[in-house]
């Protein structure tokens, strides 16, 4: 009588283990688990992403940059250029490419906003690279932006980001029809002849300040009236001596013919 | 001039030609009604003889001869021509004076009621207005002058242009009297300081003249710039460049890190990073770059605008004043373009920090040509 229930005893603390055990198990099962293979589900957002522009892909981009991403003779290789890369040439309109320029042109773009996102998912899950910051793009400080536009872009975009010309019949485009995306995209991957800067060299909060100068700049309304495409003192200057002198030389013929 | 001194009016003189017919058809018109009152006023040797200090007449110029015109207008000949001409020209009197308080009225209204649409109207107005007020007055008086005013033509002879004899007498003895009178002839001293004093006033232009000749360039201001061995680059807030911070493709303006280096004319430097394989050192330059970093200067060979076009796949620096081309990856070698020379380049090291620094200072003049320079 005295062993029997001490053996109870002895043998109720391990089954009580058990027991705790598989009751753990159990709700592990029931409420955990769901919730930790949820991580590789291809039913979630990001990795949906990355199918949707698997397909994307694959249709509109592969016969040129090929099916892995490689490259090929008709275009460069993808592999680490990042989302912002996608960004600035599909929403620019610049991808797909039309036809083989000097420098691709802006053109309206074929993809949505959400494809885009898409694109740009898949394109910087090979290979990493650079991707936009997070936050509203364009909520820097105004005129650290000027300051910073005029050091490192103006030379090239123009004060008043209309644009220039480069050698060989390249350009710098025109900064009017740039979304905050674009802008951002463009300093963050340097496509083309364009130098890139990282984010050492302009840090996101400049790259910011940056955008939202552009976007004050090319939309400011221009007081002065006509504003010949924003190119500065030649053209002005051509118009005036053109346009102005002569309409005034002409008055003054007309004042003398009638004295 | 409307009134003539017979109390006639112009228009009455012109309805009765007879009365200056002959006056203007001799061709001297000394006795004519129409203007000798009139234009005589305008006659210096009138006002002198009037003051009572040159009593001469002989050299006074022969007095303006008027011509009537031909063509009576229509304003000259009807009184209601002449209200309606008078009646035009105030309206546009009255335009510019309209076209004034516009201005006024827009310039300090925009500030406050325009919104920012309409400010694009606010200069266009502003020179609408100063239109309005300026054309106003400017057609108007035309208007005026052409239906209205008086429309004679009239020539006067000149005098001639030397002094009479007796008045330059009389200025030659003012001045020696003045002379005497200062008694410079009898104070040698004071003549001869007077004489030291304003000759030596000749050589204050001399040590500005030297500024145009070589002296100017004794400190070698032209060839020397303030990069020397050890200097950091940074940027234009001031701080260093490490290595890394640029990415592949990558352009940053440096300046030395120098008391007021980021002001200095001469100094600008482009540091620019491309793939290693891709630098094509020149000859006896391999070691002044870092790990594809090469440092050149901004500024144009040609006529020195910043040259920071950088196009980080053709590796061209592109002078967006006269389109000189410069190949970054090879040692900034003119490829098009007026340039004459390649941009000097600025040799660098990455310090135990690992901030880019000059090695030294640049070897060769920065800028543009000079008279004195050899290279």
């Amino acid at each position: 009588m005295d062993s029997a229930p001490s053996r109870m005893q002895r043998l109720s603390g391990p089954t009580v283990i058990v027991l705790a055990l598989a009751v753990i198990g159990m709700l592990y099962t029931a409420f955990g688990a769901p919730a930790g293979h949820a991580k590789d589900d291809p039913t979630t957002e990001q990795s949906m992403a990355v199918k949707a522009g698997r397909e994307l892909y694959l249709q509109g981009c592969s016969t040129c940059h090929g099916l892995g991403l490689q490259g090929g003779a008709g275009g460069p290789s993808l592999i680490g250029v990042g989302e912002s890369s996608v960004i600035f040439q599909v929403e620019s309109g610049r991808m797909p490419l039309k036809a083989g320029t000097v420098e691709a042109p802006r053109k309206k773009a074929k993809y949505t906003t959400a494809e885009i996102d898409q694109l740009a998912a898949f394109v910087g899950a090979h290979g990493g690279g650079p991707k936009l910051p997070p936050g509203k793009l364009n909520d820097g400080n105004l005129q650290q932006g000027g300051e910073l536009f005029r050091t490192n872009c103006a030379s090239c975009h123009n004060f008043a980001g209309a644009g220039g010309a480069l050698s060989y019949g390249q350009y710098a485009p025109p900064l009017t029809e740039a979304s905050a995306r674009v802008i951002m995209g463009a300093m963050q991957s340097g496509p083309e002849n364009m130098p890139r800067f990282s984010d050492n060299q302009l840090t996101p909060d400049e790259k910011k300040a940056v955008v939202r100068y552009v976007q004050f700049i090319t939309k400011a309304p221009q007081p002065g009236g006509a504003a010949l495409g924003r190119f500065g003192p030649v053209p002005e200057g051509l118009v005036m001596w053109l346009v102005g002198i002569t309409a005034l030389v002409g008055v003054t013929l007309w004042i003398g013919a009638r004295a | 001039m409307s009134e003539t001194p017979d109390g006639k009016s112009i228009r009455d003189r012109l309805r009765a030609p007879a009365d200056t017919g002959a006056a203007n058809s001799g061709g001297d018109s000394r006795g004519s009604d129409v203007t000798d009152a009139s234009f005589q006023q305008t006659d210096s040797r009138a006002e002198l003889a009037s003051h009572g200090r040159d009593e001469r007449q002989h050299s006074a110029p022969s007095a303006p001869v008027a011509h009537a015109i031909q063509e009576p207008r229509k304003a000259d000949l009807s009184e209601a021509e002449a209200r309606s001409a008078e009646r035009k020209v105030a309206a546009l009197f009255v335009l510019s004076f309209l076209g004034v308080i516009g201005f006024v009225v827009t310039f300090f209204v925009a500030p406050f009621k325009f919104t920012e649409r309409d400010n694009i109207y606010f200069t266009p107005l502003l020179a609408l207005f100063m239109t309005l007020a300026l054309a106003g007055i400017g057609a108007g008086a035309v208007l005026w002058a052409k239906t209205l005013m008086v429309d004679e033509e009239a020539v006067q002879e000149r005098h001639g242009f030397a002094s009479e004899i007796e008045e330059r007498d009389a200025t030659g003895q003012a001045l020696v009297q003045g002379f005497e009178q200062t008694g410079l002839a009898r104070r040698s001293l004071l003549r001869n300081t007077l004489l030291l004093g304003a000759g030596s006033l000749a050589l204050l232009p001399l040590p500005l003249l030297l500024d145009l000749g070589p002296y100017a360039h004794k400190e070698d201001r032209f060839r020397t710039t303030a990069w020397k061995k050890g200097v950091r680059l940074v940027r234009r807030n001031g701080t260093p460049i490490r290595i890394g911070d640029l990415a592949l493709g990558s352009l940053e303006t440096a300046y030395p890190d120098v008391p007021g280096g980021v002001q200095m004319a001469d100094t600008p430097t482009m540091l620019i990073r491309m793939r290693p394989e891709e630098l094509k050192p020149r000859k006896g330059r391999e070691d002044w770059s870092v790990d594809g970093h090469i440092a050149y200067s901004v500024i144009c060979t040609h006529l020195g605008c910043p040259v920071k076009l950088y196009e980080q796949q053709t590796h061209h620096l592109f002078c967006p004043c006269h389109q000189s081309t410069f190949d970054a990856s090879n040692g900034a070698k003119v490829l098009f373009g007026p340039a004459a020379r390649n941009l000097p380049q600025l040799p660098i090291y990455v310090d135990d920090e690992g901030y880019f620094v000059a090695k030294s200072d640049y070897t060769e003049p920065v800028g543009p040509s000079f008279w004195e320079r050899k290279s």
